[in-house]
């Protein structure tokens, strides 16, 4: 039977986390309905930006624009690849960021060079992972002046982000952008997403369903279609990047507040059983003592 | 009844407008561009500018920064960044915004920074133009 005074202190301890674990649980839960407002608010943006830059390119003709180079001068095993990695900036919630850490880290596997590969990781879970990683082996490399928090995404931070990678794309320094989130499938349902930003792929669009390509008329494009898509594609990454930036906040919120519920429910069924195994122990602590006494008393009379 | 089509206004914070439309103004990169029932199919990117569109015989005014327009036969898709109606913009935000950009243009800054302060201080100007021309 364990000491009565290792219970309780037990028990003390567990009351302590237990107070944590309930606070972040009533913010996480406050966040979460913010982030979810703003998701509600953004998602119809999104999935319509996706929608109408695929039918607007259906309806582009061929061109000679940046953005659609897919540098077919370099072979694919060459190409340097950029991803953009959404992780949390803290822990405590549950396999949020394992997820993705893990997903991050197949979609590394894949490629045939890692040290072609470059991380720009929003989020300091992410970017500890990464960098612990990398002082271990070499590996792909973390931009470290690319520092951006999770926190309560904006659209100016998404658009600072969206200028980087096109800079880099432009100038050479990457030849293959990725994004990779967590996307809100359903409220209990997260998912590792990959989307890819640049080059500007007409192979993902313009296909029917069944395959074939669609005849459609072709668009006239104000002043050119050059023009238009050196305007067009930035407004795209910037939307993209913040869409996947509002996604993932919100999935972040969403798991820490199932995390920090399941450890709260978890604490107060521990202090059950101890609280128990305490009374029992003060029990036979008595019962004992109740026989010495009567047992000395009895030796006493003899 | 004029002939209508169908226009769709979405911004990353709403859905500004969703319905039919029978005229429609907007500012493109190149100027002024009226958009009628049956128009050609066209796109185009927007910069920060103003933006009316007709319903019911009466102009609606907006006020929108950077995005772009799809004009199909059937209807007409606009997203940007944002859109707010004249009495819904805070002109002091917009001031604020305005000085700001002003004050970091006097600065030395990158390339990159000027462009961003320059796209900045126009959101502002056109926020402030939009609300005094249509609000007061």
């Amino acid at each position: 039977m364990p000491n009565m005074r290792e219970i309780r202190e037990r028990i003390e301890s567990i009351k302590q986390i237990l107070k944590i674990t309930n606070a972040m649980y009533l913010m996480s839960s406050s966040k979460l309905k913010k982030a979810r407002k703003s998701l509600e608010a953004t998602e119809p943006y999104f999935y319509k930006l996706q929608e109408t830059i695929e039918s607007v390119l259906e309806h582009t003709p061929h061109t000679r624009q940046m953005y659609f180079d897919r540098r077919s001068s370099i072979p694919p095993e060459k190409r340097k690849k950029g991803y953009i990695v959404i992780t949390a900036d803290k822990g405590l919630c549950g396999s949020y960021n394992h997820n993705i850490l893990k997903y991050t880290e197949q979609e590394l596997a894949k490629s045939a060079d890692i040290s072609n590969c470059y991380l720009f990781i929003i989020g300091q879970v992410g970017r500890q992972y990464f960098n612990n990683r990398n002082r271990n082996s070499s590996k792909a490399s973390v931009d470290g002046e690319f520092l951006y928090t999770t926190q309560n995404p904006t659209l100016y931070r998404a658009m600072e982000i969206a200028q980087l990678v096109l800079d880099k794309f432009e100038s050479g320094e990457l030849d293959e952008v990725y994004v990779l989130y967590t996307d809100m499938v359903t409220s209990n349902l997260q998912e590792t997403r990959t989307v890819q930003l640049l080059p500007f792929e007409r192979r993902h669009f313009g296909k029917a369903q069944d395959g074939t390509m669609k005849k459609l008329p072709k668009a006239s494009f104000l002043p050119s279609p050059e023009e238009v898509m050196s305007h067009l594609i930035p407004n795209y990454a910037k939307g993209i990047i913040y869409g996947a930036m509002v996604e993932a906040f919100c999935c972040e919120q969403q798991s820490r507040m199932t995390a920090m519920d399941a450890a709260t429910t978890s604490a107060k069924d521990m202090i059950k059983d101890l609280s128990l195994l305490y009374n029992r122990a003060r029990q036979a602590a008595i019962t004992q003592e109740i026989t010495e006494v009567c047992g000395g008393a009895a030796s006493l009379n003899k | 009844m004029a002939k209508t089509f169908s226009l769709e206004i979405v911004a990353t914070d709403r859905i500004f407008y969703k319905g039919e439309c029978e005229h429609l103004v907007i500012t493109a990169i190149d100027g002024l561009l009226g958009i009628l029932a049956g128009h050609e199919p066209l796109v185009t990117a927007l910069p920060a500018g103003e933006l009316k569109y007709m319903v019911d015989g009466k102009w609606r005014y907006a006020a929108i920064s950077d995005g772009f327009i799809q004009v199909m036969p059937d209807k007409s898709v606009i997203l940007a960044d944002s859109c707010e109606l004249p009495e819904e913009i805070d002109i002091k935000r917009a001031e604020e915004a305005r000085e700001r950009a002003q004050e970091k243009l006097r600065q030395k800054q990158s390339i990159q920074e000027y462009y961003q302060t320059q796209a900045a201080l126009n959101r502002a100007m056109n926020r402030l133009k939009v609300s005094q021309k249509h609000f007061k």
